[in-house]
């Protein structure tokens, strides 16, 4: 039985953001937005979804006199995004999958 | 980027792969423009003390050489800040900065107690400034190439710090040791240039 995906994280824009996340300790709005290619709204769109889930945190502040938008990605963030790469994983090689959870 | 809902499970893990790869060089990349920085400073400052204490006689002018973090810190910050967002920082890069850092303290450290503390407890100051930096500076420049996975660098780093080692003891202890320093800011400033052209 596969296990299923996580539906908030099975979006492409989603799933790249919590992907740059991932690798990283914080991340400003526009470095994202440049890292995806993705319009202002769209992205602000997503980021409000994660952010709902508790999958990563949104600071609003300044820098100097401009605005900026930090992310960080959660603890809950972080062991969602494991537990769907797993997921993937076990898509692909079923039996390597089953080989991990022995 | 769209949104799109339907992706397979390979589709998936080629995106995180992807964006993760993406992030990881457009970070380094960041980081060479530091290495730029500080390599044509250190170029710089070796030659312009070279001239200086060759033109007076006066080995003083090594003081110089506490001017050019007075100097390198506020440039690099405008550095920083002329971009129009704020490279992240992974784990290569800060343990890239942080193997810089300490060198720099350590670096700082040991030039001013061989010139403070060493001259007023014996005659000679009995450890080599020159060599002991290059070595690190060496050490510094090899850690940076295994982080980076460049071969390059990591030999760059073993010339400059052994190399310069071998030139200090053939040439002596001379005005020319200098030169050794403009070598390292040469090395410097191409590793900048490496990664910054490799994470393109």
């Amino acid at each position: 039985m596969f296990p299923k995906l996580d539906s908030l994280l099975h979006s492409e824009l989603r799933l790249a953001v919590m992907s740059i996340l991932s690798e990283v300790e914080s991340a400003d709005f526009t470095y994202i937005k440049k890292q995806t290619g993705s319009t202002s709204g769209n992205l602000s769109v997503q980021l409000d979804k994660l952010s709902a889930a508790e999958y990563i945190t949104v600071e609003k502040g300044f820098k100097g006199k401009m605005p900026c938008t930090t992310c960080r990605i959660t603890d809950k963030g972080i062991e969602a995004f494991r537990q769907y790469v797993e997921a993937l994983r076990s898509y692909l090689m079923p039996s390597d999958s089953s080989l991990h959870s022995e | 980027m769209e949104q799109n809902n339907e992706m397979s499970a390979k589709q998936s893990l080629e995106l995180i792969a992807e964006t993760i790869n993406n992030s990881r060089k457009g970070i380094i990349r960041n980081s060479g423009k530091h290495f730029i920085l500080w390599g044509i400073l250190l170029t710089l400052f070796s030659l312009a003390v070279y001239f200086l204490w060759k033109a007076s006689g006066q080995a003083m002018w090594n003081c110089l050489w506490f001017a050019m973090p007075l100097v390198g810190f506020p440039l690099s910050y405008c550095l920083r800040k002329k971009s129009d967002y704020t490279a992240p920082d992974n784990l290569i890069s800060r343990m890239m900065s942080q193997t810089w850092r300490i060198f720099c303290i350590f670096s700082l450290s040991v030039a001013a107690v061989a010139m403070i503390i060493a001259r007023t407890t014996t005659p000679i100051a009995l450890i080599g400034i020159t060599p002991a930096l290059v070595l690190m500076f060496g050490v510094a420049e090899s850690i940076n190439g295994i982080l980076l996975k460049n071969n390059v660098i990591t030999v760059a780093g073993w010339l400059i710090g052994i190399g310069g080692l071998v030139i200090y003891y053939v040439s002596g202890i001379n005005i020319g040791q200098m030169l050794i320093f403009t070598f390292a800011g040469i090395m410097l400033t191409l590793t900048g240039v490496i990664v910054k052209y490799q994470n393109r």
